[in-house]
């Protein structure tokens, strides 16, 4: 543990943590990225994920809602992950100190799970390109189970500076 | 009454009691209600947004679209206002004389103005000309993504 704890204090003072801690304004103009980037990914991974549970857009065929919004999730994801890094970076010790941080990257690693167990086996044997007007079961679950994990990763992200202790 | 009399008002109210004296994870299960409430506002409004200018689903009924996505629209600007203002009361003056919470809401009233003159004009109509539906979508793009940066601000300036 002390010699992660360490990493993560090299981190700090490495060039670019000093960086973004000493500079009043990049800490919460990364956050505000950070936070956009949430918007738009989750944002809209939560929309098809009520598109999956019949909720939502009912008119408008799943593999359409999947196929054309994949990119600007992915593309969210991508400022999500660069803006995280940077946060990291300025304050590696004390996320890592922080029992929601491991436990946000517990629920984004159970939620990727669901997204890879959908893509490539649900979304295939369910034939979902067909764009039944009911959408089989599985297909439900797998929508509900990534609006949950998602919801938990947001919270768990939120709680971090308010539980800083194990 | 002065504006820092209504401020002082607000503040000693039994509401704005009951919050600031709460423990502290009841302050951390607003922020989470209002994140979460700015995030569905947002991804509605993006997600019209992108069909308004054609980059996704634009084989689909723009009408269909904008109702849909109104729902959450909703759903998220209750939960953001209603989190927002028991946030603030609770400690009215420390917010009110920064300059980061005014301009989130210098910034809000106009992105509101905007969603509810021209954006709802622009996403309910395919005909609008693309010149008008574009500077729409992008002024309010950057309006609600300003309110968001403008808030994260709050608690470091």
């Amino acid at each position: 543990m002390s010699t992660l704890m360490q990493w993560a204090e090299s981190l700090e003072q490495s060039a670019l943590g000093e960086a973004i801690g000493s500079s009043r304004y990049a800490f919460p103009l990364i956050e505000g990225t950070h936070l956009i980037g949430l918007s738009v990914a989750v944002g809209l991974l939560f929309i098809t994920d009520l598109r999956l549970m019949g909720l939502l857009l009912k008119k408008v065929p799943v593999y359409t809602v999947l196929t054309q919004l994949r990119p600007w999730i992915l593309g969210g994801f991508a400022v999500i992950v660069v803006s995280g890094l940077l946060l990291f970076v300025s304050e590696a010790s004390t996320m890592l100190a922080a029992p929601t941080f491991a436990l946000k990257f517990v629920f984004i690693l159970l939620a990727a799970a669901n997204a890879a167990y959908f893509e490539f086996i649900i979304a295939h044997k369910e034939k979902i390109q067909n764009n039944p007007v009911i959408m089989p079961r599985k297909v439900v679950f797998a929508g509900a189970t990534s609006l949950v994990l998602w919801s938990l990763v947001i919270i768990c992200g939120r709680l971090i500076p308010y539980i800083p202790n194990w | 009454m002065s504006l820092h009399d209504t401020l002082i008002t607000l503040q000693n109210s039994g509401l704005a009691h009951l919050v600031s004296k709460s423990n502290h994870l009841f302050g951390a299960a607003l922020q989470i209600v209002h994140v979460s409430g700015f995030i569905l506002l947002l991804s509605s409004l993006v997600l019209v947004s992108l069909r308004i200018l054609r980059v996704v689903l634009k084989d689909q009924n723009l009408v269909d679209v904008t109702n849909d996505a109104g729902r959450l629209f909703w759903w998220g600007l209750g939960l953001a206002v209603t989190s927002g203002a028991l946030m603030f009361i609770s400690t009215a003056t420390l917010y009110a004389y920064k300059w980061a919470f005014q301009l989130k809401l210098a910034l809000f009233a106009f992105a509101l103005i905007l969603q509810f003159t021209l954006f709802r004009k622009v996403a309910r109509s395919d005909a609008t000309n693309p010149l008008i539906a574009k500077g729409t979508v992008i002024a309010s793009l950057i309006a609600w993504f300003g309110v968001g940066f403008a808030g994260r601000m709050i608690g470091f300036i």
